[in-house]
């Protein structure tokens, strides 16, 4: 699959290690899908502390809140998600209050395993009916596999009643061609690390979700000559440490480290064949004087680049197959 | 003797606590080597360490193994001290767990069979947390250290750590099991006449959740509720522990908003629960130096004399990078002074900071985490204002 398809998709789902930079890539998502004229909407999973006030202006809450024409924004908090699904299960009211209403029960309904992560999963898969496009902030890693492997769970556990049924509902979602996963990936080492293990083990436990987009967070292009390089490291070996001159080449080191750091990324990450996305480090582009507002646009007007980019390099590879079978 | 140093002196217990990616991990292990270096006997206690840096510590993937770290002559370690090395695995140490708070081996093979067990043992999230607090008891317990550094593992939420001793207890709590299985108790039949409120609810919930899935949950409950004691008292213990003065709590972040809000939000918690906290490692930085004059009047002449064999413009090209190189760090430097400045009001009387830099490549074999271990022991002074 490809970049476009994922901005395309009804479903997005974004997730990655912790610190990657997945919740402004998942408001950068719902920037452009505002942008695009679509209604979209951006969903917290049970945050305790939103990322959402700084990065899309807005404390989110359970009932979705307008951000930018036609973008919405939601934190799915589990004991609401829990009552508007008891409300959909149980047609009377008053069961329903004397359900809520019970602190044993509702103890109970905590301590179950995987009634949380049931209720927040039919809760997005309710928005999903609502909005063009739904674009989740997932938790992190492992996290995130764990809340998308309960439906399967509960299917396998459970042998009827309303949230097999449900669990079934939300299998049949998570395996529609325009539901799309995102990973976001960093340039380090680490990252690179737990990033090819996420990606395995999602392939493990949700195979239906199908190949993720893998997205390389504060990506620095490679941008010194051979040459440059090589005064560099002359330079290097050079100066006197604590010198202004040393301050110099110690800032040009850490450039080339992080060139470097994303090349060697890029390498490792391309061994797993997904497609893969540099969002360029928003230092380079002057980002830093920003707040993540700033952040935000900047990493949307980069998608909206490499989409261009990616929709072009697909349609020259169109025309080249054209021109070469035809005689 | 440092401030630092006196920190692994002092103390039974460090937690490194932190969001992720912050380096918490190669934090931990740097103070535990510092300590070992100072002749006490230390573990290191970690979930899931990048995998040079296991590799560099002789860790295998699994194991729940204390595995002693091999520390070579320039080390110069102290008589007496030791560094081992443990990574935790969850799964391993649930299985411990219920055998040892079992009365019998039936109620243990009851409860490692059961399906919904099998399910929150091996992936339901949450466990994790649970598992560091239950094997650290363990481990601090034993004897066999002077010291135990806590790499705790990532969280969902920033106190679900802190919260995570309970969290079985709450589980088994008496009542909710005894309402739960009071129709089980007496007939093992769900189907049965119940009247009120309760014959109600039990219906209610048979017909959401199915009876079959009902059945198997209170075969689980009634299981675990013989362990009810076991982990009550366990969870009673671990908070004791987390609340000693021998315990010191350190909040690692790098120079990040988000990292920086979670260190933030992890100050006030651990002040809340009265919960000992040493202080804040500012992991992943970037300071600077003195404000460079140009960088042709710096190092013009130098490139000069080492560019002959290169292209004509390298060292015009290569010296506007640099400027331009300095300016952006110098940049992202002054925001993360800022940022860290909110860290910095946000901390208590007698808690330290340690300013750490970024280390130029990865930080995974023992002499990175020795460079990294020596910033840990000089001390920022106290904020002004």
């Amino acid at each position: 699959m490809s970049l476009e398809q994922l901005v395309d998709a009804r479903l997005i789902l974004v997730t990655g290690k912790g610190g990657t930079g997945k919740s402004s890539v998942a408001a950068a998502l719902g920037r452009l899908c505002s942008e695009s004229g679509r209604r979209g909407i951006v969903v917290e999973v049970d945050v305790f502390q939103s990322s959402m006030p700084d990065l899309l202006g807005r404390t989110p809450e359970y009932e979705a809140r307008p951000v930018a024409p036609g973008l919405d924004v939601c934190n799915i908090t589990w004991q609401l998600a829990l009552s508007e699904w008891l409300q959909r299960a149980i047609p009377v009211q008053r069961l329903v209050r004397m359900i809520l209403r019970n602190r044993l029960v509702g103890m109970f309904l905590d301590a179950t395993p995987g009634v949380r992560e049931i209720v927040i999963l039919s809760r997005i898969a309710t928005l999903c009916e609502q909005y063009d496009q739904v674009i989740v902030d997932l938790p992190a890693s492992g996290h995130a596999v764990a809340l998308l492997q309960v439906p399967w769970l509960a299917d396998d556990l459970l042998d009827d009643g309303p949230i097999h049924q449900r669990a079934g509902e939300i299998i049949a979602l998570l395996g529609r061609s325009d539901t799309r996963l995102a990973v976001v990936a960093l340039p380090e080492d680490m990252v690179v690390n737990e990033t090819i293990e996420l990606v395995e083990h999602l392939a493990q436990v949700a195979p239906v979700l199908g190949s993720p987009v893998l997205l390389l967070n504060c990506a620095s292009s490679p941008s010194l000559s051979f040459d440059e390089r090589t005064l560099l490291d002359r330079l290097a070996a050079r100066v006197v440490a604590d010198s202004p001159a040393a301050e110099l080449v110690a800032a040009g080191r850490w450039e080339r480290d992080l060139e470097l750091a994303t090349a060697e990324s890029l390498q490792r990450l391309s061994s797993l064949g997904l497609p893969l996305v540099e969002l360029a480090r928003m230092g380079a582009l002057g980002g830093f004087h920003g707040g993540p507002e700033v952040v935000v646009r900047q990493l949307a007007r980069a998608l909206a680049r490499a989409l261009t980019q990616q929709t072009g390099e697909q349609q020259q590879e169109q025309q080249q197959e054209q021109d070469g079978g035809s005689p | 003797m440092t401030v630092g140093a006196k920190l692994l002196h002092d103390h039974k217990l460090l937690i490194c606590v932190g969001s992720g990616g912050v380096g918490k991990t190669s934090v931990a292990a740097a103070l535990g080597l510092q300590a070992a270096m100072q002749g006490r006997r230390v573990l290191v206690l970690t979930i899931d360490p990048a995998r040079r840096l296991a590799n560099s510590l002789g860790l295998s993937r699994f194991g729940n193994q204390a595995v002693r770290v091999d520390l070579p002559d320039e080390f110069a370690v102290a008589e007496g001290g030791q560094l081992w090395a443990m990574m935790l695995d969850p799964a391993h140490t649930i299985r411990d767990l219920i055998h040892r708070v079992s009365p019998d081996q039936a109620t243990a093979d009851r409860i490692l069979n059961n399906r919904i067990f099998l399910a929150i043992a091996d992936s339901i999230a949450g466990s994790q947390d649970y598992m560091a607090t239950e094997k650290l008891y363990d481990v601090v317990t034993c004897g066999d250290y002077d010291l135990v550094v806590l790499d705790t593992p990532p969280v969902k939420n920033a106190m679900d750590f802190l919260d995570a001793p309970g969290r079985l207890a709450r589980l088994t709590d008496q009542q909710i099991m005894k309402w739960f299985l009071a129709p089980y108790d007496k007939e093992r039949i769900f189907g049965r006449f119940l009247l009120g409120t309760s014959g109600l609810l039990f219906k209610l919930l048979g017909s959401i959740f199915g009876r079959s899935f009902l059945d198997e949950l209170s075969e689980f409950f009634q299981a675990f509720r013989s362990l009810y004691d076991g982990f009550r008292a366990r969870s009673i213990a671990v908070i004791a522990m987390f609340r000693d003065s021998k315990t010191a709590f350190l909040v690692v972040c790098a120079p990040t908003s988000a990292s920086i809000d979670t260190a933030r939000f992890f100050l006030g918690e651990l002040r809340g629960r009265g919960m000992p906290c040493a202080g804040v490692v500012a992991n992943q930085t970037h300071p600077v130096g003195e404000i460079v004059p140009d960088a042709e009047s710096v190092l013009g002449g130098l490139c000069r004399d080492l560019d002959g064999d290169l292209s004509s413009h390298t060292t015009q090209t290569l010296l506007a990078r640099l400027g331009a190189a300095d300016r952006r760090l110098r940049e992202l430097s002054a925001l993360e002074t800022r940022r860290l400045v909110q860290v910095r009001r946000a901390m208590g009387g007698g808690h330290r900071f340690w300013l750490v830099p970024r280390l130029p490549g990865q930080v995974h074999d023992l002499s990175a985490l020795h460079r990294l271990g020596r910033y840990l022991a000089p001390l920022v002074p106290p904020l002004e204002g």
